[in-house]
């Protein structure tokens, strides 16, 4: 136990102070208790919004503690909710079918990541190829899903439907069990708390300075002695299973998935969430990818035509002015603000 | 049926394939190679010079001319582009694409809003003619030539030239090259705005070949990226020249046989297994090789 708190409140991200865990502790409150305060339809949004943050906290994992950049993790998300969907559509009469969909997309995220990952890792290539490449990947997988139109398209009695999407998508079920509504949006709370502490614990264990080290000085790292191809391999697996968790939510929350969610446009969201809070925190992140969903959602469902305009000018803004992320520039200009005023005498 | 129509064929085919991924690739190696950047808005920037070739050519400027004019607007754009935002990403190569990234989404969705969802495209000049069973199209022959003619044309611009001189030499030892009176920022801007120059030139004479839409680009980064990473920074043009015929080599006769789609598929496999034998590209695995065999001659 002392350990695994240790690990938590290690150095690793931001917010370490008793008056951090105070007002955590009540956001976590209040998030539990907004559904008795509000109607169905809101809850299925803050759903919508929380259910990307794994997503979010895969890109913080590789990108601002491991140093690789990837611009296609959205095909991780997408092939997880594609094969939850063919799994558990074809298992519709068994009541543990969803479960062994969630296996299935998780399995397949890793193993296309995995084997993505023995090509890029395992060459040693120059840094700026790997998001060139899962930048490709996910154009590609968008492509080819986008040409399953029509019945030969059929896996079992799930059609993978072209463009149109893959409709009639099971929730998730445990046994009798439905989550659905007001149980799926606790489902979607706990699954980012237990993502989020677990990364945290991550971060601060041992593997979690070696990634770090490994971003600072590769070479330097492996002269240590590391074997830095595997420790990144098995980083870039990782964060494509955070990645389809969010994607397993997503077409549990919406019951659809349709080739657009692989996208250019949609593979930008994850970068853009992840360098607006400050890839070097998780907290951060999680932060920065539950408010723009909810500002792009908000300003998407109003019908603006500007949303995608706003958040593409926002990623060019904070990269020239805030280069560690708003969120985190924020924190710590409060940090240091605190330090002044209760500790003038420590340096 | 006659065996040389259908080499002929073949050897069409691959020609304009290989024309293809050059010209969609050479605007981003231009600046790769000379700047170690990627422009991740390449693909607008292409989108611009179809953009401003379409919309002069319905406007009665004949075609040629509004090729010319889509390369001075995609450059006048790349100038704007690289002294506003690009100069500050100098050496963080992530930090660059992220923010080129930004800057093609505003560009994309801004002319979605300001143009609307297509434009009325332009007809392919030139007519066509046949061979045995097959039929050629003058205009993709005059595209493989024009290709030609730009390898020269870049050959001629960095050995020929002063700009190329200190281009060269800005790239090989930045301090150096200023301390000897070169003044690398506006070699940095002109490079910037010659690549984006040549990707608007690129657009423009692939618009008749293709949809006008805001999100056009898309459809060239796959293969202008793929052929980038095949080609390596090593020594960009010949990378590029010697992957865009590879690439040809392996998307024509897949594509032949099994459709476009698994053309495309092919590629990205082909540059995976490409980069796991060669992590630097074909250009860096040239080099070495041309490096060995002089110094054995010399001894």
């Amino acid at each position: 136990m002392r350990t695994i708190v240790g690990l938590i409140s290690g150095g690793a991200d931001i917010g370490r102070t008793r008056v951090f865990w105070i007002g955590f502790g009540v956001i976590i409150l209040l998030f539990l208790l907004y559904p008795t305060q509000t109607s169905a339809f809101r809850v299925a949004n803050v759903s919508f919004y929380l259910l990307n943050i794994p997503l979010g906290l895969g890109m913080a994992l590789l990108w601002g503690y491991g140093g690789v950049l990837s611009f296609g993790h959205v095909a991780y998300f997408g092939i997880a909710g594609y094969v939850y969907g063919i799994v558990a559509g074809n298992m519709s009469e068994n009541a543990f079918g969803p479960l062994a969909g969630v296996a299935a997309g998780l399995l397949a995220s890793a193993f296309v990541a995995g084997i993505f990952g023995y090509f890029v890792f395992y060459a040693r290539v120059q840094k700026w190829i790997i998001p060139i490449l899962t930048l490709v990947l996910t154009l590609l997988l968008e492509t080819f899903l986008g040409q399953t139109a029509g019945y030969q398209w059929r896996i079992g009695s799930v059609l993978l439907g072209g463009y149109n999407g893959m409709t009639g998508i099971p929730w998730f079920q445990l046994g009798g069990f439905v989550f659905e509504g007001y149980s799926f949006y606790y489902l979607c709370l706990f699954v980012v708390l237990a993502c989020y502490f677990s990364l945290r614990m991550l971060v601060n264990s041992n593997f979690g300075q070696v990634i770090v080290a490994i971003r600072e000085d590769e070479l330097r790292t492996e002269l240590l002695g590391y074997d830095i191809r595997a420790r990144q391999w098995v980083v870039f697996v990782l964060s494509a299973v955070l990645a389809g968790l969010s994607g397993l939510l997503y077409v549990q929350w919406g019951n659809y998935i349709t080739p657009s969610q692989v996208g250019l446009l949609q593979a930008a969201l994850p970068v853009i969430w992840a360098a607006v809070g400050g890839t070097t925190s998780l907290l951060a992140v999680v932060i920065s990818t539950f408010t723009l969903n909810w500002v792009t959602y908000t300003l998407s469902a109003q019908g603006n035509q500007y949303a995608m305009v706003i958040i593409g000018a926002l990623l060019v803004v904070t990269m020239l002015f805030f280069p560690r992320g708003i969120v985190v520039m924020v924190a710590e200009r409060l940090g240091r603000f605190r330090t002044r005023r209760t500790a003038p005498s420590q340096p | 049926m006659d065996v040389l129509p259908l080499v002929l064929s073949l050897l069409y085919q691959f020609a304009t394939s290989a024309a293809f991924f050059f010209l969609a690739a050479l605007g981003l190696v231009v600046i790769l190679g000379m700047m170690n950047i990627i422009n991740l808005a390449h693909g607008e920037l292409m989108m611009i010079g179809a953009y401003t070739a379409t919309l002069t050519v319905h406007a009665g400027v004949p075609f040629w001319l509004s090729v010319i004019l889509g390369f001075f607007v995609a450059a006048a754009f790349g100038a704007v582009l690289e002294l506003l935002i690009v100069r500050r990403f100098y050496g963080r190569e992530l930090g660059a694409l992220v923010v080129t990234w930004g800057v093609s989404l505003v560009l994309g969705q801004g002319t979605l809003l300001f143009f609307g969802p297509f434009l009325p495209s332009i007809k392919i000049p030139g007519g066509s003619f046949s061979y045995g069973v097959f039929s050629f199209s003058d205009y993709w022959l005059i595209l493989v030539l024009v290709s030609l003619l730009l390898i020269l044309g870049l050959w001629w611009l960095y050995n020929r030239t002063l700009y190329g001189l200190q281009a060269k030499a800005t790239m090989q030892n930045p301090e150096m090259a200023r301390s000897l009176g070169v003044r690398t920022p506006r070699i940095y801007t002109l490079t910037f705005s010659l690549g984006a120059g040549l990707a608007g030139l690129s657009g423009a004479l692939l618009a008749p070949t293709v949809t006008i839409a805001p999100f056009m680009g898309q459809q060239f980064v796959a293969p202008a990226f793929i052929t980038v990473v095949v080609g390596g920074a090593a020594n960009v043009i010949v990378g590029a020249v010697a992957s865009s015929a590879l690439l040809a080599a392996v998307k024509t006769p897949i594509g032949m046989a099994f459709g476009a789609f698994s053309g495309t598929v092919a590629l990205l496999f082909a540059a995976l297994i490409i980069i796991r034998i060669m992590p630097n590209g074909i250009s860096a695995a040239l080099q070495k090789y041309f490096i060995r065999r002089a110094g054995g001659a010399a001894r």
